[in-house]
Protein backbone atom coordinates (compact mmCIF):
# COMPACT_ATOMS: atom_id res chain seq x y z
CA UNK A 1 0.00 0.00 0.00
CA UNK A 2 1.02 3.57 -0.42
CA UNK A 3 2.78 5.19 2.50
CA UNK A 4 0.22 7.98 2.33
CA UNK A 5 -2.39 5.57 3.68
CA UNK A 6 -0.94 5.72 7.19
CA UNK A 7 -1.89 9.35 7.85
CA UNK A 8 -5.48 8.18 7.39
CA UNK A 9 -5.00 6.28 10.67
CA UNK A 10 -3.80 9.49 12.33
CA UNK A 11 -6.92 11.23 11.11
CA UNK A 12 -9.24 8.42 12.25
CA UNK A 13 -7.70 8.31 15.73
CA UNK A 14 -8.04 12.07 16.08
CA UNK A 15 -11.67 11.89 14.96
CA UNK A 16 -12.45 9.06 17.35
CA UNK A 17 -11.19 11.16 20.25
CA UNK A 18 -13.71 13.85 19.38
CA UNK A 19 -16.37 11.33 20.38
CA UNK A 20 -15.13 11.71 23.94
CA UNK A 21 -14.89 15.49 24.01
CA UNK A 22 -16.16 15.69 27.56
CA UNK A 23 -13.14 13.74 28.80
CA UNK A 24 -11.03 16.68 27.72
CA UNK A 25 -11.94 18.63 30.84
CA UNK A 26 -10.88 15.80 33.13
CA UNK A 27 -7.60 15.37 31.25
CA UNK A 28 -6.81 19.08 31.26
CA UNK A 29 -7.66 19.32 34.94
CA UNK A 30 -5.42 16.31 35.66
CA UNK A 31 -2.46 17.87 33.89
CA UNK A 32 -3.07 21.21 35.55
CA UNK A 33 -3.07 19.65 39.02
CA UNK A 34 0.01 17.64 38.09
CA UNK A 35 1.94 20.73 37.01
CA UNK A 36 0.86 22.91 39.94
CA UNK A 37 1.71 20.15 42.41
CA UNK A 38 5.23 19.96 41.01
CA UNK A 39 5.53 23.73 41.16
CA UNK A 40 4.35 23.75 44.77
CA UNK A 41 6.84 21.04 45.74
CA UNK A 42 9.76 22.84 44.13
CA UNK A 43 8.77 26.20 45.63
CA UNK A 44 8.72 24.57 49.05
CA UNK A 45 12.04 22.80 48.42
CA UNK A 46 13.72 26.04 47.34
CA UNK A 47 12.44 27.66 50.56
CA UNK A 48 13.39 31.18 49.58
CA UNK A 49 16.73 30.29 47.95
CA UNK A 50 17.18 31.60 44.41
CA UNK A 51 19.66 29.09 43.04
CA UNK A 52 20.21 25.45 44.00
CA UNK A 53 22.99 23.53 42.25
CA UNK A 54 23.01 26.19 39.54
CA UNK A 55 19.30 25.88 38.84
CA UNK A 56 16.84 28.69 39.57
CA UNK A 57 13.27 28.29 40.78
CA UNK A 58 11.76 29.73 37.55
CA UNK A 59 13.79 27.12 35.67
CA UNK A 60 12.29 24.42 37.87
CA UNK A 61 8.79 25.78 37.22
CA UNK A 62 9.44 25.56 33.48
CA UNK A 63 10.87 22.05 33.96
CA UNK A 64 7.64 21.08 35.75
CA UNK A 65 5.54 22.33 32.84
CA UNK A 66 7.69 20.56 30.25
CA UNK A 67 7.68 17.24 32.08
CA UNK A 68 4.16 17.55 33.48
CA UNK A 69 2.33 18.26 30.23
CA UNK A 70 4.44 18.95 27.13
CA UNK A 71 6.39 15.68 27.42
CA UNK A 72 3.68 13.70 29.19
CA UNK A 73 2.81 10.94 26.73
CA UNK A 74 -0.17 8.63 27.09
CA UNK A 75 1.89 5.44 27.19
CA UNK A 76 -0.86 3.55 29.05
CA UNK A 77 -3.30 3.89 26.13
CA UNK A 78 -0.71 2.59 23.68
CA UNK A 79 0.36 -0.26 25.94
CA UNK A 80 -3.24 -1.37 26.44
CA UNK A 81 -4.12 -1.12 22.80
CA UNK A 82 -1.20 -3.24 21.66
CA UNK A 83 -1.56 -5.61 24.61
CA UNK A 84 -5.26 -6.21 24.01
CA UNK A 85 -4.80 -6.64 20.27
CA UNK A 86 -2.18 -9.36 20.59
CA UNK A 87 -3.81 -11.11 23.53
CA UNK A 88 -7.34 -11.29 22.12
CA UNK A 89 -6.21 -11.93 18.57
CA UNK A 90 -7.85 -8.74 17.29
CA UNK A 91 -4.53 -8.04 15.68
CA UNK A 92 -5.79 -10.44 12.98
CA UNK A 93 -7.93 -7.60 11.68
CA UNK A 94 -4.73 -5.71 10.82
CA UNK A 95 -3.12 -8.78 9.30
CA UNK A 96 -6.02 -9.01 6.84
CA UNK A 97 -5.16 -5.65 5.40
CA UNK A 98 -2.31 -4.66 3.13
CA UNK A 99 -0.41 -2.85 5.87
CA UNK A 100 2.17 -3.25 8.65
CA UNK A 101 0.71 -3.27 12.12
CA UNK A 102 3.44 -1.33 13.99
CA UNK A 103 3.25 1.53 11.48
CA UNK A 104 -0.53 1.62 11.63
CA UNK A 105 -0.40 1.83 15.41
CA UNK A 106 2.32 4.50 15.26
CA UNK A 107 0.19 6.57 12.90
CA UNK A 108 -2.94 6.29 14.99
CA UNK A 109 -1.09 7.30 18.15
CA UNK A 110 0.22 10.39 16.43
CA UNK A 111 -3.48 11.19 16.08
CA UNK A 112 -4.13 10.56 19.77
CA UNK A 113 -1.20 12.74 20.72
CA UNK A 114 -2.20 15.54 18.36
CA UNK A 115 -5.61 15.53 19.99
CA UNK A 116 -4.35 15.87 23.53
CA UNK A 117 -1.74 18.41 22.44
CA UNK A 118 -4.45 20.70 21.10
CA UNK A 119 -7.03 20.12 23.81
CA UNK A 120 -4.87 19.69 26.90
CA UNK A 121 -1.23 20.67 26.49
CA UNK A 122 -1.70 24.06 24.84
CA UNK A 123 -4.38 25.27 27.29
CA UNK A 124 -2.37 24.05 30.30
CA UNK A 125 0.82 25.73 29.08
CA UNK A 126 -1.08 28.98 28.56
CA UNK A 127 -2.70 28.85 32.00
CA UNK A 128 0.56 28.10 33.80
CA UNK A 129 2.41 30.63 31.67
CA UNK A 130 0.05 33.42 32.71
CA UNK A 131 -0.08 32.43 36.39
CA UNK A 132 3.28 30.97 37.43
CA UNK A 133 5.32 32.27 34.47
CA UNK A 134 7.41 30.33 31.97
CA UNK A 135 10.96 30.82 30.76
CA UNK A 136 11.70 31.00 27.03
CA UNK A 137 14.23 28.53 25.57
CA UNK A 138 17.78 29.31 26.69
CA UNK A 139 19.00 30.35 23.23
CA UNK A 140 18.08 30.22 19.57
CA UNK A 141 20.17 27.07 19.25
CA UNK A 142 18.32 25.40 22.11
CA UNK A 143 14.98 26.60 20.76
CA UNK A 144 15.79 25.00 17.41
CA UNK A 145 16.92 21.69 18.89
CA UNK A 146 14.11 21.30 21.43
CA UNK A 147 11.51 20.17 18.84
CA UNK A 148 13.96 17.56 17.60
CA UNK A 149 14.42 16.18 21.13
CA UNK A 150 10.68 16.42 21.64
CA UNK A 151 10.03 14.25 18.58
CA UNK A 152 12.76 11.86 19.65
CA UNK A 153 11.16 11.65 23.09
CA UNK A 154 7.84 10.70 21.54
CA UNK A 155 9.38 8.01 19.37
CA UNK A 156 11.42 6.52 22.23
CA UNK A 157 8.29 6.43 24.37
CA UNK A 158 6.38 4.84 21.49
CA UNK A 159 8.92 2.04 21.22
CA UNK A 160 9.11 1.40 24.97
CA UNK A 161 5.31 1.28 25.41
CA UNK A 162 4.85 -0.87 22.31
CA UNK A 163 7.49 -3.29 23.59
CA UNK A 164 5.63 -3.59 26.88
CA UNK A 165 2.34 -4.05 25.00
CA UNK A 166 3.82 -6.83 22.89
CA UNK A 167 5.18 -8.51 26.00
CA UNK A 168 1.56 -8.91 27.12
CA UNK A 169 1.39 -11.63 24.52
CA UNK A 170 3.55 -13.79 26.76
CA UNK A 171 2.83 -12.28 30.14
CA UNK A 172 -0.96 -12.35 29.71
CA UNK A 173 -1.77 -9.18 31.55
CA UNK A 174 -0.98 -5.67 30.46
CA UNK A 175 -1.96 -4.39 33.87
CA UNK A 176 1.17 -5.33 35.80
CA UNK A 177 3.27 -4.15 32.88
CA UNK A 178 1.58 -0.80 33.02
CA UNK A 179 2.57 -0.28 36.64
CA UNK A 180 6.04 -1.54 35.92
CA UNK A 181 6.43 0.92 33.06
CA UNK A 182 4.96 3.78 35.06
CA UNK A 183 7.37 3.12 37.92
CA UNK A 184 10.37 2.98 35.65
CA UNK A 185 9.33 6.12 33.83
CA UNK A 186 8.88 8.05 37.09
CA UNK A 187 12.20 6.94 38.49
CA UNK A 188 14.58 6.74 35.54
CA UNK A 189 13.35 9.43 33.18
CA UNK A 190 13.84 12.47 35.37
CA UNK A 191 10.09 12.97 35.44
CA UNK A 192 10.03 13.59 39.18
CA UNK A 193 13.55 14.64 40.02
CA UNK A 194 15.87 16.01 37.33
CA UNK A 195 19.29 14.38 37.04
CA UNK A 196 21.05 17.46 38.42
CA UNK A 197 19.49 16.93 41.88
CA UNK A 198 20.23 13.19 42.01
CA UNK A 199 23.26 11.63 43.73
CA UNK A 200 26.02 11.64 41.09
CA UNK A 201 26.26 7.84 40.84
CA UNK A 202 22.53 7.48 40.15
CA UNK A 203 22.51 10.48 37.81
CA UNK A 204 25.31 8.96 35.76
CA UNK A 205 23.55 5.62 35.51
CA UNK A 206 20.15 7.09 34.63
CA UNK A 207 21.59 9.53 32.14
CA UNK A 208 22.72 6.66 29.92
CA UNK A 209 19.41 4.79 29.96
CA UNK A 210 16.87 5.48 27.17
CA UNK A 211 14.24 6.75 29.63
CA UNK A 212 16.27 9.92 30.12
CA UNK A 213 15.55 10.84 26.50
CA UNK A 214 11.84 10.77 27.20
CA UNK A 215 11.83 13.51 29.85
CA UNK A 216 15.16 14.73 31.11
CA UNK A 217 17.15 15.56 27.95
CA UNK A 218 14.42 17.43 26.06
CA UNK A 219 13.76 19.59 29.14
CA UNK A 220 17.47 20.09 29.77
CA UNK A 221 17.99 21.19 26.17
CA UNK A 222 15.13 23.69 26.43
CA UNK A 223 16.63 25.18 29.58
CA UNK A 224 20.12 25.28 28.07
CA UNK A 225 21.61 22.87 30.60
CA UNK A 226 23.49 21.14 27.77
CA UNK A 227 26.03 23.12 25.74
CA UNK A 228 25.83 22.78 21.93
CA UNK A 229 28.49 20.06 21.72
CA UNK A 230 26.88 17.96 24.38
CA UNK A 231 23.44 18.62 22.82
CA UNK A 232 24.60 17.13 19.51
CA UNK A 233 26.28 14.28 21.33
CA UNK A 234 23.13 13.42 23.23
CA UNK A 235 21.05 13.72 20.09
CA UNK A 236 23.29 11.10 18.52
CA UNK A 237 23.06 8.86 21.58
CA UNK A 238 19.28 9.25 21.64
CA UNK A 239 19.03 8.30 17.99
CA UNK A 240 21.18 5.27 18.78
CA UNK A 241 18.78 4.22 21.52
CA UNK A 242 15.84 4.82 19.17
CA UNK A 243 17.37 2.58 16.52
CA UNK A 244 17.98 -0.12 19.12
CA UNK A 245 14.45 0.11 20.52
CA UNK A 246 12.87 0.13 17.07
CA UNK A 247 14.84 -3.00 16.23
CA UNK A 248 13.58 -4.56 19.46
CA UNK A 249 9.98 -3.70 18.51
CA UNK A 250 10.47 -5.23 15.07
CA UNK A 251 11.98 -8.36 16.60
CA UNK A 252 9.33 -8.81 19.28
CA UNK A 253 6.55 -8.12 16.78
CA UNK A 254 7.91 -10.74 14.42
CA UNK A 255 8.12 -13.19 17.35
CA UNK A 256 4.53 -12.42 18.33
CA UNK A 257 3.38 -12.74 14.72
CA UNK A 258 5.30 -15.94 14.30
CA UNK A 259 3.66 -17.30 17.38
CA UNK A 260 0.21 -16.36 16.18
CA UNK A 261 1.06 -18.02 12.89
CA UNK A 262 2.69 -21.19 14.12
CA UNK A 263 1.17 -21.81 17.49
CA UNK A 264 -1.89 -19.66 17.27
CA UNK A 265 -1.76 -17.65 20.50
CA UNK B 1 -10.07 -22.08 -16.09
CA UNK B 2 -7.49 -22.32 -13.35
CA UNK B 3 -8.98 -22.68 -9.88
CA UNK B 4 -9.04 -19.49 -7.81
CA UNK B 5 -8.33 -21.45 -4.63
CA UNK B 6 -6.80 -24.86 -4.37
CA UNK B 7 -6.00 -26.87 -1.28
CA UNK B 8 -4.05 -30.11 -1.34
CA UNK B 9 -3.66 -32.11 1.83
CA UNK B 10 -3.85 -28.97 3.96
CA UNK B 11 -3.40 -29.48 7.67
CA UNK B 12 -2.93 -27.23 10.67
CA UNK B 13 -1.62 -28.40 13.98
CA UNK B 14 -1.58 -25.85 16.76
CA UNK B 15 1.12 -26.23 19.31
CA UNK B 16 -0.26 -24.69 22.39
CA UNK B 17 2.14 -23.74 25.10
CA UNK B 18 1.45 -25.27 28.48
CA UNK B 19 1.11 -22.07 30.46
CA UNK B 20 2.87 -21.95 33.74
CA UNK B 21 1.55 -20.07 36.71
CA UNK B 22 2.86 -16.74 37.87
CA UNK B 23 5.14 -14.09 36.46
CA UNK B 24 8.21 -16.33 36.47
CA UNK B 25 6.27 -19.07 34.70
CA UNK B 26 5.19 -16.61 32.06
CA UNK B 27 8.79 -15.49 31.56
CA UNK B 28 9.84 -19.11 31.19
CA UNK B 29 7.07 -19.41 28.61
CA UNK B 30 9.08 -17.11 26.36
CA UNK B 31 11.60 -19.90 25.83
CA UNK B 32 9.65 -22.99 26.86
CA UNK B 33 9.26 -25.95 24.52
CA UNK B 34 6.49 -27.67 26.43
CA UNK B 35 3.50 -27.98 24.07
CA UNK B 36 0.20 -29.73 23.62
CA UNK B 37 -0.76 -30.42 20.02
CA UNK B 38 -4.21 -29.69 18.60
CA UNK B 39 -5.03 -30.94 15.12
CA UNK B 40 -7.47 -28.28 13.96
CA UNK B 41 -7.39 -29.12 10.24
CA UNK B 42 -6.32 -32.39 8.63
CA UNK B 43 -5.83 -33.45 5.02
CA UNK B 44 -8.25 -30.95 3.49
CA UNK B 45 -8.35 -30.90 -0.31
CA UNK B 46 -10.64 -28.93 -2.59
CA UNK B 47 -10.53 -26.69 -5.57
CA UNK B 48 -12.72 -23.65 -6.13
CA UNK B 49 -13.39 -21.99 -9.47
CA UNK B 50 -13.76 -18.22 -9.96
CA UNK B 51 -17.32 -17.10 -9.38
CA UNK B 52 -18.34 -20.00 -7.18
CA UNK B 53 -20.16 -19.59 -3.89
CA UNK B 54 -19.09 -22.25 -1.45
CA UNK B 55 -20.51 -22.94 1.96
CA UNK B 56 -18.09 -24.36 4.51
CA UNK B 57 -20.22 -26.14 7.06
CA UNK B 58 -19.36 -27.80 10.31
CA UNK B 59 -20.09 -27.81 14.03
CA UNK B 60 -18.12 -25.70 16.50
CA UNK B 61 -14.46 -26.57 16.62
CA UNK B 62 -14.55 -28.27 13.21
CA UNK B 63 -11.69 -26.14 11.94
CA UNK B 64 -13.66 -23.70 9.80
CA UNK B 65 -12.12 -20.50 11.14
CA UNK B 66 -8.66 -22.01 11.01
CA UNK B 67 -9.15 -22.82 7.33
CA UNK B 68 -10.34 -19.25 6.63
CA UNK B 69 -7.32 -17.86 8.46
CA UNK B 70 -5.01 -19.97 6.31
CA UNK B 71 -6.69 -18.88 3.09
CA UNK B 72 -6.49 -15.23 4.13
CA UNK B 73 -2.79 -15.48 4.99
CA UNK B 74 -3.02 -14.98 8.75
CA UNK B 75 -1.97 -18.54 9.50
CA UNK B 76 0.37 -20.79 7.61
CA UNK B 77 -0.59 -24.44 7.05
CA UNK B 78 1.56 -26.97 8.86
CA UNK B 79 1.00 -29.50 6.08
CA UNK B 80 -0.01 -29.51 2.44
CA UNK B 81 -0.16 -26.71 -0.09
CA UNK B 82 -2.62 -23.92 -0.39
CA UNK B 83 -2.90 -21.52 -3.27
CA UNK B 84 -5.16 -18.47 -3.46
CA UNK B 85 -5.23 -16.56 -6.76
CA UNK B 86 -2.13 -18.46 -7.76
CA UNK B 87 -0.14 -17.41 -4.70
CA UNK B 88 0.77 -18.93 -1.37
CA UNK B 89 -1.34 -16.65 0.82
CA UNK B 90 0.84 -16.37 3.89
CA UNK B 91 4.18 -15.48 2.29
CA UNK B 92 2.30 -13.06 0.02
CA UNK B 93 0.13 -11.66 2.78
CA UNK B 94 0.07 -8.06 1.58
CA UNK B 95 -0.50 -8.89 -2.09
CA UNK B 96 -3.18 -11.38 -1.12
CA UNK B 97 -4.85 -8.85 1.18
CA UNK B 98 -5.41 -6.46 -1.72
CA UNK B 99 -7.40 -9.03 -3.66
CA UNK B 100 -9.58 -10.45 -0.93
CA UNK B 101 -12.26 -9.16 1.40
CA UNK B 102 -12.81 -10.74 4.79
CA UNK B 103 -15.63 -10.55 7.30
CA UNK B 104 -15.36 -12.13 10.73
CA UNK B 105 -18.75 -12.50 12.37
CA UNK B 106 -17.16 -12.21 15.79
CA UNK B 107 -14.55 -9.50 15.22
CA UNK B 108 -15.32 -6.00 14.05
CA UNK B 109 -13.20 -4.17 11.53
CA UNK B 110 -15.14 -0.95 11.94
CA UNK B 111 -13.94 1.85 14.21
CA UNK B 112 -16.17 1.68 17.25
CA UNK B 113 -16.35 5.41 17.94
CA UNK B 114 -16.50 6.66 14.37
CA UNK B 115 -19.42 6.94 11.97
CA UNK B 116 -19.59 3.97 9.60
CA UNK B 117 -18.68 6.28 6.73
CA UNK B 118 -15.33 7.18 8.34
CA UNK B 119 -14.27 3.54 8.55
CA UNK B 120 -15.11 3.18 4.87
CA UNK B 121 -13.06 6.28 4.17
CA UNK B 122 -10.10 4.71 5.98
CA UNK B 123 -10.37 1.66 3.74
CA UNK B 124 -10.34 3.92 0.71
CA UNK B 125 -6.84 4.98 1.77
CA UNK B 126 -5.64 1.55 2.86
CA UNK B 127 -6.58 -0.06 -0.45
CA UNK B 128 -5.88 3.05 -2.50
CA UNK B 129 -9.31 2.87 -4.17
CA UNK B 130 -9.78 5.37 -7.03
CA UNK B 131 -12.28 8.09 -6.10
CA UNK B 132 -14.87 7.33 -8.76
CA UNK B 133 -14.74 3.60 -8.05
CA UNK B 134 -15.14 4.29 -4.35
CA UNK B 135 -18.12 6.57 -4.92
CA UNK B 136 -19.83 4.02 -7.18
CA UNK B 137 -19.25 1.14 -4.79
CA UNK B 138 -20.36 3.15 -1.80
CA UNK B 139 -23.59 4.19 -3.53
CA UNK B 140 -24.27 0.63 -4.68
CA UNK B 141 -23.55 -0.96 -1.30
CA UNK B 142 -25.44 1.69 0.65
CA UNK B 143 -28.50 1.06 -1.47
CA UNK B 144 -28.24 -2.73 -1.62
CA UNK B 145 -27.60 -3.12 2.10
CA UNK B 146 -30.01 -0.37 3.05
CA UNK B 147 -27.41 1.52 5.06
CA UNK B 148 -28.62 5.03 4.23
CA UNK B 149 -30.24 5.58 7.59
CA UNK B 150 -27.19 4.76 9.69
CA UNK B 151 -24.07 5.34 7.61
CA UNK B 152 -23.48 8.59 9.49
CA UNK B 153 -23.92 7.07 12.94
CA UNK B 154 -21.11 5.82 15.19
CA UNK B 155 -20.71 2.05 15.08
CA UNK B 156 -21.32 1.69 18.80
CA UNK B 157 -24.91 2.87 18.28
CA UNK B 158 -25.77 0.25 15.65
CA UNK B 159 -27.73 -2.96 16.05
CA UNK B 160 -25.87 -6.17 15.33
CA UNK B 161 -27.71 -6.56 12.04
CA UNK B 162 -26.78 -3.06 10.91
CA UNK B 163 -23.20 -3.55 12.00
CA UNK B 164 -22.88 -6.81 10.11
CA UNK B 165 -24.18 -5.20 6.93
CA UNK B 166 -21.62 -2.43 7.37
CA UNK B 167 -18.85 -5.02 7.91
CA UNK B 168 -19.81 -6.73 4.67
CA UNK B 169 -19.91 -3.44 2.77
CA UNK B 170 -16.50 -2.52 4.17
CA UNK B 171 -15.03 -5.80 2.88
CA UNK B 172 -16.36 -5.15 -0.62
CA UNK B 173 -15.38 -1.51 -1.20
CA UNK B 174 -12.10 -2.42 -2.88
CA UNK B 175 -13.66 -4.89 -5.33
CA UNK B 176 -12.08 -8.02 -3.91
CA UNK B 177 -11.98 -11.06 -6.17
CA UNK B 178 -12.81 -13.36 -3.27
CA UNK B 179 -14.97 -12.63 -0.27
CA UNK B 180 -14.37 -14.75 2.83
CA UNK B 181 -17.00 -14.68 5.54
CA UNK B 182 -16.55 -16.46 8.85
CA UNK B 183 -20.02 -17.02 10.36
CA UNK B 184 -21.53 -13.81 9.00
CA UNK B 185 -25.04 -14.58 10.23
CA UNK B 186 -24.18 -15.61 13.77
CA UNK B 187 -26.36 -13.92 16.35
CA UNK B 188 -28.54 -12.11 13.78
CA UNK B 189 -32.32 -12.17 13.93
CA UNK B 190 -34.34 -13.73 11.12
CA UNK B 191 -34.88 -10.50 9.20
CA UNK B 192 -31.22 -9.48 9.33
CA UNK B 193 -30.10 -12.96 8.35
CA UNK B 194 -32.38 -12.86 5.37
CA UNK B 195 -31.08 -9.45 4.26
CA UNK B 196 -27.48 -10.64 4.48
CA UNK B 197 -28.21 -13.86 2.60
CA UNK B 198 -30.06 -12.16 -0.22
CA UNK B 199 -27.31 -9.62 -0.63
CA UNK B 200 -24.52 -12.21 -0.72
CA UNK B 201 -26.36 -14.27 -3.30
CA UNK B 202 -26.83 -11.12 -5.36
CA UNK B 203 -23.21 -9.98 -5.19
CA UNK B 204 -22.08 -13.45 -6.22
CA UNK B 205 -24.50 -13.50 -9.15
CA UNK B 206 -24.15 -9.91 -10.34
CA UNK B 207 -20.50 -9.19 -9.75
CA UNK B 208 -19.13 -12.69 -9.98
CA UNK B 209 -17.35 -12.31 -6.64
CA UNK B 210 -16.21 -15.71 -5.41
CA UNK B 211 -17.68 -16.35 -1.97
CA UNK B 212 -16.43 -18.70 0.72
CA UNK B 213 -18.63 -18.67 3.75
CA UNK B 214 -18.38 -20.67 6.94
CA UNK B 215 -21.46 -21.36 8.95
CA UNK B 216 -23.16 -23.90 11.06
CA UNK B 217 -26.54 -22.77 9.76
CA UNK B 218 -27.66 -24.81 6.79
CA UNK B 219 -30.09 -22.17 5.56
CA UNK B 220 -27.11 -19.92 4.77
CA UNK B 221 -25.94 -22.57 2.37
CA UNK B 222 -29.34 -23.29 0.87
CA UNK B 223 -29.84 -19.64 0.01
CA UNK B 224 -26.34 -18.54 -0.98
CA UNK B 225 -24.15 -21.44 -1.91
CA UNK B 226 -24.86 -24.05 -4.55
CA UNK B 227 -21.82 -25.92 -3.33
CA UNK B 228 -21.27 -27.31 0.12
CA UNK B 229 -18.08 -28.42 1.80
CA UNK B 230 -18.74 -30.18 5.05
CA UNK B 231 -16.10 -30.71 7.71
CA UNK B 232 -15.91 -32.16 11.14
CA UNK B 233 -12.99 -32.64 13.46
CA UNK B 234 -10.77 -30.94 10.91
CA UNK B 235 -11.53 -33.47 8.20
CA UNK B 236 -13.50 -33.23 4.98
CA UNK B 237 -16.78 -35.14 5.03
CA UNK B 238 -18.54 -34.00 1.90
CA UNK B 239 -17.87 -31.77 -1.08
CA UNK B 240 -20.59 -31.26 -3.66
CA UNK B 241 -24.02 -29.87 -4.30
CA UNK B 242 -26.38 -29.65 -1.40
CA UNK B 243 -29.02 -31.76 -3.17
CA UNK B 244 -26.53 -34.60 -3.48
CA UNK B 245 -25.81 -34.56 0.20
CA UNK B 246 -28.79 -36.70 1.08
CA UNK B 247 -27.87 -39.40 -1.37
CA UNK B 248 -24.28 -39.39 -0.22
CA UNK B 249 -25.23 -39.58 3.40
CA UNK B 250 -27.75 -42.32 2.58
CA UNK B 251 -30.58 -40.85 4.56
CA UNK B 252 -34.12 -42.02 3.95
CA UNK B 253 -37.32 -40.43 2.78
CA UNK B 254 -40.49 -41.03 4.76
CA UNK B 255 -43.54 -42.56 3.10
CA UNK B 256 -47.01 -42.53 4.66
CA UNK B 257 -49.92 -44.52 3.24
CA UNK B 258 -53.46 -43.90 4.45
CA UNK B 259 -56.21 -46.35 3.79
CA UNK B 260 -60.00 -46.10 4.12
CA UNK B 261 -59.92 -49.19 6.31
CA UNK B 262 -57.05 -51.16 7.80
CA UNK B 263 -55.83 -53.45 5.02
CA UNK B 264 -53.92 -55.63 7.49
CA UNK B 265 -50.13 -56.13 7.37
CA UNK B 266 -48.65 -54.87 4.13
CA UNK B 267 -45.02 -55.37 3.17
CA UNK B 268 -43.47 -53.65 0.18
CA UNK B 269 -40.34 -54.34 -1.83
CA UNK B 270 -39.79 -50.64 -2.48
CA UNK B 271 -40.06 -49.48 1.15
CA UNK B 272 -39.48 -50.73 4.67
CA UNK B 273 -42.26 -50.63 7.20
CA UNK B 274 -41.39 -48.39 10.14
CA UNK B 275 -44.68 -48.06 12.03
CA UNK B 276 -48.11 -49.58 11.55
CA UNK B 277 -51.14 -47.69 12.90
CA UNK B 278 -53.64 -49.85 11.07
CA UNK B 279 -55.25 -47.52 8.55
CA UNK B 280 -52.07 -45.43 8.43
CA UNK B 281 -48.74 -47.06 7.73
CA UNK B 282 -45.30 -45.42 7.80
CA UNK B 283 -42.42 -46.60 5.65
CA UNK B 284 -38.86 -45.55 5.01
CA UNK B 285 -37.57 -45.31 1.45
CA UNK B 286 -33.94 -46.41 1.33
CA UNK B 287 -33.48 -46.26 -2.39
CA UNK B 288 -33.10 -42.83 -3.99
CA UNK B 289 -34.30 -44.18 -7.33
CA UNK B 290 -37.72 -45.27 -6.06
CA UNK B 291 -40.45 -42.81 -7.02
CA UNK B 292 -44.05 -42.38 -5.93
CA UNK B 293 -45.16 -44.11 -9.12
CA UNK B 294 -43.16 -47.19 -8.17
CA UNK B 295 -44.84 -47.24 -4.79
CA UNK B 296 -48.32 -46.76 -6.26
CA UNK B 297 -47.72 -49.52 -8.76
CA UNK B 298 -46.66 -51.89 -6.06
CA UNK B 299 -49.52 -51.13 -3.66
CA UNK B 300 -52.05 -51.34 -6.48
CA UNK B 301 -55.78 -50.52 -6.35
CA UNK B 302 -56.81 -53.47 -4.19
CA UNK B 303 -56.33 -51.98 -0.68
CA UNK B 304 -58.47 -48.87 -0.91
CA UNK B 305 -55.61 -46.37 -0.70
CA UNK B 306 -56.94 -42.96 0.33
CA UNK B 307 -53.88 -40.76 0.58
CA UNK B 308 -50.14 -40.96 0.06
CA UNK B 309 -47.44 -38.66 1.38
CA UNK B 310 -43.72 -38.68 0.63
CA UNK B 311 -41.54 -36.49 2.85
CA UNK B 312 -38.01 -35.40 2.12
CA UNK B 313 -35.99 -35.64 5.29
CA UNK B 314 -35.25 -32.31 6.90
CA UNK B 315 -31.68 -31.56 5.93
CA UNK B 316 -30.82 -30.51 9.46
CA UNK B 317 -31.98 -33.90 10.56
CA UNK B 318 -29.95 -35.61 7.87
CA UNK B 319 -26.84 -33.93 9.12
CA UNK B 320 -27.67 -34.61 12.72
CA UNK B 321 -28.12 -38.30 12.00
CA UNK B 322 -24.96 -38.19 10.00
CA UNK B 323 -22.88 -36.77 12.83
CA UNK B 324 -24.47 -39.23 15.25
CA UNK B 325 -23.48 -42.15 13.05
CA UNK B 326 -20.07 -40.72 12.36
CA UNK B 327 -17.97 -43.36 14.13
CA UNK B 328 -19.53 -45.96 11.86
CA UNK B 329 -18.98 -43.91 8.73
CA UNK B 330 -15.50 -42.65 9.47
CA UNK B 331 -13.91 -45.33 7.34
CA UNK B 332 -16.02 -44.60 4.29
CA UNK B 333 -15.90 -40.81 4.41
CA UNK B 334 -14.28 -39.26 1.34
N1 LIG C 1 -4.97 -20.31 18.08
C1 LIG C 1 -5.27 -21.55 18.48
N2 LIG C 1 -4.49 -22.23 19.33
C2 LIG C 1 -4.80 -23.46 19.70
N3 LIG C 1 -5.87 -24.13 19.30
C3 LIG C 1 -6.70 -23.51 18.44
C4 LIG C 1 -6.45 -22.19 17.99
N4 LIG C 1 -7.44 -21.82 17.15
C5 LIG C 1 -8.27 -22.87 17.08
N5 LIG C 1 -7.83 -23.90 17.85
C6 LIG C 1 -8.48 -25.21 17.99
O1 LIG C 1 -8.62 -25.77 16.71
C7 LIG C 1 -9.89 -26.36 16.55
C8 LIG C 1 -10.64 -25.71 15.40
O2 LIG C 1 -10.95 -24.38 15.73
P1 LIG C 1 -11.72 -23.40 14.75
O3 LIG C 1 -11.03 -23.40 13.44
O4 LIG C 1 -11.85 -22.09 15.42
O5 LIG C 1 -13.14 -24.11 14.63
P2 LIG C 1 -14.53 -23.53 14.08
O6 LIG C 1 -14.28 -22.19 13.48
O7 LIG C 1 -14.96 -24.56 13.07
O8 LIG C 1 -15.44 -23.49 15.24
C9 LIG C 1 -10.58 -26.21 17.89
O9 LIG C 1 -10.39 -27.41 18.61
C10 LIG C 1 -9.88 -25.08 18.54
O10 LIG C 1 -9.90 -25.21 19.94
MG1 LIG D 1 -15.13 -20.37 13.99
Amino acid sequence: MKLSAYPAFTHSAFQSRLAYRNQVWANAFGDLVNVFARIAIWSAAYAGMTVVDGVTLPEMVTYAVLVGTVLRWDHARLLHEVGDAVRTGDVAVYLLKPLHYPFAILASHVGHYAFSFVTVTIPVVLIVGFTAGLMPPASLFHAALFPVFWLLSWLVMFCIATLCGLLAFWLLTAFSLEWFLMGIMLLFSGAVVPMWFLPPALATLFSYLPFAWVHYYPAAVYLGKLDPTSTWLHLGMGLGWLALLAAAVAWLWSRARHRIIVQGG
Amino acid sequence: MAPIISAVGVGKTFRQLKRQAGFGGALRGLVSRDYTEIRAVEGIAFSIEPGEAVGYLGPNGAGKSTMIKMMTGILTPSAGTLSVLGREPHSNRILNARDIGVVFGQRSQLWWDLPVRDSFELNRHIYDIPDSRFADNLAYLTQMLDMGSYIGRPVRQLSLGQRMRAEIAMALLHDPKILFLDEPTIGLDVVAKDAVRRFLAEINRERGTTIILTTHDLVDIEQICPRLIMVDDGKLLFDGELRHLRATLGSRRRLTLEFATDPGPLTLKTATLAADEGAAKHYLLENEAVSLIDVLNEVGPAHGLKDIKLEEPDIEEVIRTFYLNKPKLAGSAP
